[in-house]
């Protein structure tokens, strides 16, 4: 079976270059702090999550890259290419395999730290904790990783050199992270939107604006990560957390399930209409 | 079985770049085709046309009988390939590689053995690629290549970092495989490479076929192009050389006569006609290698050298291979 083949060798190779334990370390040290440094203001380990998804949001694409930018440009730089389609490999088991074997290691960087901020957060927080919610942070959270990972390795199959996916995959970054979350109020999707719509005489509601907003891998996963403060929103106590998830909002945009399927189909088209191309695209 | 078949085959790049113009080919089974060429030829861009990497303009490519834009699959299951200039998975050792062949192509090839045979120390084949020697590497591909027992081995500058040990060790593993009925399509810009492993020979050079023939043909072509040189005390106003039979062509420079025979005979005779003639002073003999040859080919300056029938001198004007000067 040789999509097998390429999860192996691909798994192996990455493995030993020291990316798949600088990922994995990286992120778990970063959470951990996070966690640590949290307890000081906040009782429950909760709102330490709260934190480490924005921490996930923001920084965890740039750590995210290292990992998955070169994964198939890079072999077509290399001519490492020539070695697994030399073979009897398809061009999908190809593709899809580099997928596999980047999006498990980036999986587990999620699973293994968001284990060890469940740990401190027993061991070091004051009120007790629920582990289902970390269960369920994990879980949303490897969904998002998959969907980056997904646009990430899509990327790099459209391009045949280092600097292009290079580019390629920070430009995703801020297009799908910053530019269209709205960090800097002036370059942002929504406000080029809005601009547009002036110029052609118009308006936009702001039921599409959220909708706008929340069409994004990234915006979509902090939406969706509304299960993990179930029951636990307090206005008083976590402003912050019940500013972003309290409430209903008047649309899809808002629903768990509108979030998750956005993140799938994000990954699933970027990767999907990559491999269409790669599919057809002249090697060599 | 035809290994390879070839009909009218085009690549182009965009409007500019014409890398493969009409190629007509044919390689057998159990058959050693030569693909010789100067780099840039539009050897590698063939090859990546019969691996499926690339997609023809125009014309076919048939590999063991499978069309290559849509049974690519099947031929790699059936082919073996050296692939040229390419990096391997760094982090991967050489047995991993010939394992992830083994693999890939559901054989049942042991790793120890093949890089056994094609002489990969076995400590050597458990360091990661990345540490390997271009020779090193190319015996690692050559062990990737002859898993599955393939039917047809594409070998593209096999012996590129080979020491002579290891060339000698490709010679051996090219006869071992053609003896069990495979085909190689070996592909080089050295023809002294090709020349001893190979049947046939095919001279591309800017994508166009210039000339597609056995090694002795090619050979004859090569004896019509000796030199006898002779330095005289002086040269005679009539020497009357062109009636000495199997003179093709002759010409004067100061007090030396360059004469180009066509046949190994035609050289004592060129010699002893002099001697009456004059006083020879001295005399060189240069066999035209097949290397000038195949330069001369690749420099476009000899399309369409025939083998000559002998006898006859011709016009000087004919453009002779190998005539340099002795």
């Amino acid at each position: 079976m040789s999509y097998t083949t390429i999860i192996r060798d691909d798994f192996k190779n990455t493995r030993r270059s020291n990316v798949v334990l600088g990922v994995i370390g990286i992120l778990t040290a970063f959470v951990a702090l996070i966690v640590y440094s949290v307890e000081e203001f906040h009782p429950d380990a909760f709102r330490a999550l709260f934190d480490v998804s924005f921490f996930f949001f923001l920084v965890f694409p740039i750590i995210l890259i290292p990992l998955t930018y070169l994964s198939v440009a890079g072999d077509r730089e290399r001519g490492s290419i020539k070695h697994a389609l030399g073979l009897p490999n398809t061009r999908a088991e190809y593709v899809f395999g580099k997928f596999t074997s980047r999006v498990a290691v980036a999986v587990a960087a999620v699973v293994v730290s968001t284990f060890v901020a469940l740990v401190l957060g027993v061991v070091l927080y004051e009120n007790s904790v629920d582990p289902m919610r970390f269960v369920k942070f994990g879980a949303i959270t490897a969904l998002f990783v998959a969907s980056l990972s997904a646009i990430f390795v899509g990327c790099s199959t459209l391009t045949a050199s280092r600097s292009r996916a290079m580019f390629g995959a920070i430009g995703l970054y801020f297009l799908f992270g910053p530019f269209w979350f709205g960090f800097l109020p002036v370059v942002s999707l929504t406000a080029v939107v809005e601009q547009i719509a002036d110029l052609l005489g118009t308006g936009v509601t702001d039921k599409t604006l959220n909708y706008i907003r929340f069409s994004s891998p990234t915006t979509a996963y902090l939406s969706g990560l509304e299960p993990v403060y179930d029951g636990v929103i307090d206005p008083e106590k976590y402003p912050q957390v019940a500013s972003n998830y309290a409430g209903d909002a008047d649309g899809y945009y808002d629903e768990n399930w509108y979030n998750y399927l956005t993140m799938t189909l994000w990954g699933t088209l970027v990767l999907g209409l990559s491999y269409a191309r790669f599919r057809i695209a002249e090697l060599g | 079985m035809t290994a390879i078949e070839t009909s009218e085959l085009n690549k182009r790049f965009g409007e500019e770049v014409h890398a493969v113009r009409d190629l007509d080919l044919t390689v057998e089974s159990g058959e050693v085709f030569g693909f010789l060429g100067p780099n840039g030829a539009g050897k590698s861009t063939t090859i990546n046309m019969l691996l499926g990497f690339l997609k023809p303009t125009s014309g076919s490519v048939e590999v063991l009988g499978y069309d290559v834009t849509k049974e690519s699959l099947a031929i790699r299951q059936h082919i073996g390939l050296l692939p040229e200039g390419y990096e391997p998975y760094a982090n991967l050792s050489g047995r991993e590689h010939v394992e992830s062949a083994i693999h890939a192509k559901n054989a049942d090839d042991d790793p120890d053995e093949l890089l056994d045979r094609v002489g990969l120390d076995p400590d050597d084949a458990r360091r990661p690629a990345s540490e390997y020697s271009t020779g090193m590497q190319q015996r690692m591909s050559l062990a990737v290549a002859l898993v599955g027992q393939p039917d047809l081995l594409i070998f593209d500058e096999p012996s590129s970092g080979l020491d002579p040990d290891g060339v000698a060790l490709l010679r051996q593993i090219i006869q071992e495989e053609t003896e069990r009925g495979a085909a190689v399509f070996f592909s080089s810009h050295i023809l002294e490479e090709v020349e001893k492993v190979c049947d046939r020979v095919g001279i591309l050079t800017e994508g166009e076929l210039v000339a597609l023939d056995t090694i002795d043909n090619l050979r004859d072509q090569m004896e019509a192009g000796a030199t006898v040189t002779a330095q005289l005390d002086t040269v005679p106003d009539s020497i009357g050389i062109e009636s000495v039979p199997g003179v093709r062509d002759w010409s004067t420079e100061d007090d030396t006569v360059s004469v180009e025979v066509t046949e190994p005979e035609a050289k004592m005779k060129v010699l002893r006609h002099l001697d009456d003639a004059a006083t020879v002073r001295d005399v060189g003999i240069e066999e035209a290698s097949l290397e000038a040859l195949f330069d001369e080919y690749t420099n476009g300056s000899v399309p369409e050298a025939e083998p000559p029938e002998g006898g006859q001198a011709e016009q000087a004007t004919a453009a002779a291979p190998g005539g340099g000067q002795a």
